[in-house]
């Protein structure tokens, strides 16, 4: 299940807005196409990340993918767990599993992504290709 | 187009993620690489390996046929034998290498890599003289599983007439496995105890359910695989060996008998009495970034050799990998940096094998 109140891009990044703070992961879709994750790249805390820049690196036994900041914003945390248990992104991806947390420069860009019902749809789409 | 297996319909019913692996469809992974990987260090599990070449080499002349074609010493083997070695050419770069098993007195199954396999065969016509027969059985619907683990014997036991107590490392046989013909030969390359069956498709079909059905065993895919052999130090045809790179410098000498006359002989006789400029590593990282293959392998900021292999090992949880480096820099505890697209990733050169409790050379597989 896709807890509702996540924001999706189409490479499958999701944020969570709350108050002035966006947390931010991959879908569970994206970890199952990654297969076990091994090692996460995480941005720096402080950092300023425009929408769409790659923010982190994800690597997985099999595969390697960039991960694209769905908001623009600065670097607020990051989950330091991931260095030692990456594999919490697979078990968890839309709970312990969360990459980082950012401020967001513009709150108008969630305009751009897609609800969770969309992102199911989106999906759906996808596997009829 | 791809070729499918005997067991590719097994493969997609068992949800295997199949990829294009040497011209063939075959399972990446299954359940997942980690686990898969650690279900062969602790339990068991088979491969499907039917993409690698099986030549029946036969004949009064096979031994002193592939004497002199290959680096094993085909002459010294005693019927039940297995031994590893090298295809070569003329300047000792490596076409291929193989395991050669003494079937009979005058027969011999040479088992080879898939992608070169092709190629071998050409090469072997080309070049075994004399009365001697090659079958190529993987064209003939036959295929072959590896079965790998601690529990591997097991296993195996409850199926197969071959007493495998007294199995040593590195020995064949023909025996009946599920109440099917085959081969089964006490190698593999994953480090632990485990067999290599091999059989016609249809047969290997039920041999393969049969191993399923045992709470012991899981499949696993290439990417296990492929983590499992670079533990173990193993090298692999097309990343560790090629025909740029020779036997002596992947730190592969003591395969080659000295005195011998086989094809890439003369190179290889007078590589060993002169230190080549680089030889392969294993290291170790300092974190679980992976290195890969092409990578950049630095000392004091300049470049001093590349990456062969990479990959996150789960029994030590931190990215290892191989690569050549110039010679005096590869004694183990040297420190290195290798440069991935995504920064430096500093390791330290290692013995080999990296993992260290392999079951592969027990003495009680039961």
């Amino acid at each position: 299940m896709i807890p509702e109140e996540l924001l999706f891009t189409d490479q499958h990044e999701w944020a969570r807005v709350e108050g002035n703070i966006a947390t931010v992961g991959i879908s569970d879709y994206a970890q199952n196409a990654l297969g076990d994750i091994t090692f996460v790249e995480l941005p720096a805390v402080g950092e300023n990340l425009d929408k769409g820049d790659e923010a982190c690196a994800i690597e997985s036994a099999k595969a390697a993918a960039s991960i694209y900041a769905p908001l623009g914003g600065k670097v607020l945390e990051v989950n330091s767990d991931l260095e030692d248990d990456p594999g919490l992104i697979n078990s968890e991806p839309y709970a312990r599993g969360w990459i980082y947390k950012i401020e967001p420069s513009d709150p108008a860009q969630t305009g751009s992504l897609m609800g969770a019902g969309k992102y199911e749809e989106f999906l759906a789409a996808q596997e009829d290709h | 187009m791809s070729s499918k297996t005997p067991l590719y319909d097994r493969h997609v019913s068992l949800g295997g993620r199949v990829v294009d692996f040497a011209g063939w469809e075959l399972p990446v992974q299954y359940e997942g690489v980690l686990a898969e990987h650690r279900h062969c260090r602790g339990s068991a599990v088979v491969f499907d390996t039917s993409h690698m070449g099986q030549f029946l080499i036969s004949g009064p002349e096979a031994a002193g046929q592939l004497n002199r074609i290959g680096t094993q010493n085909a002459g010294t083997m005693p019927p039940g034998a297995c031994r590893y070695g090298f295809l070569l050419n003329e300047d000792g770069g490596v076409i291929d290498d193989t395991i050669l098993m003494r079937l009979g007195v005058d027969e011999f199954l040479l088992v080879v890599n898939a992608g070169p396999s092709a190629g071998d065969l050409l090469w072997l016509g080309e070049h075994l003289g004399g009365a001697v027969e090659i079958t190529d059985r993987s064209s003939d619907g036959w295929g072959k599983i590896d079965l790998q683990g601690p529990l591997s014997a097991r296993v195996l036991q409850a199926m197969v007439n071959i007493d495998l107590r007294t199995m040593g490392y590195y020995k064949v046989a023909r025996g009946e496995c599920c109440g099917r013909q085959c081969i089964v030969s006490r190698t593999g390359y994953t480090g632990e105890l485990g067999y290599e069956i091999m059989a016609p498709g249809a047969d290997l079909r039920v041999i393969f359910d049969e191993l399923l059905a045992r709470d012991e065993v899981k499949p696993a895919g290439l990417g296990a695989r492929d983590s499992l052999r670079l533990e173990m130090g193993y090298p692999l045809c097309g990343h560790e060996l090629s025909a740029d790179h020779n036997p002596v410098e992947a730190g592969l000498g003591a395969f080659l008998e000295p005195c011998r006359d086989f094809i890439g002989s003369p190179a290889v006789d007078a590589l060993k009495d002169i230190p080549g400029p680089r030889k392969l590593i294993a290291f170790r990282a300092e974190s679980r970034r992976r290195a890969n293959p092409g990578d950049d392998i630095l000392w004091d900021g300049q470049i001093v050799g590349a990456v062969t292999s990479g990959a996150f090992s789960p029994s030590l949880e931190i990215s290892i990998g191989m690569g050549y480096v110039r010679s005096p820099l590869s004694e183990p505890g040297r420190r290195l940096v290798v440069n991935t697209a995504r920064g430096e990733l500093p390791v330290t050169v290692s013995r080999k094998p990296l993992y260290r409790d392999g079951t592969c050379r027990t003495r009680h597989p039961l």
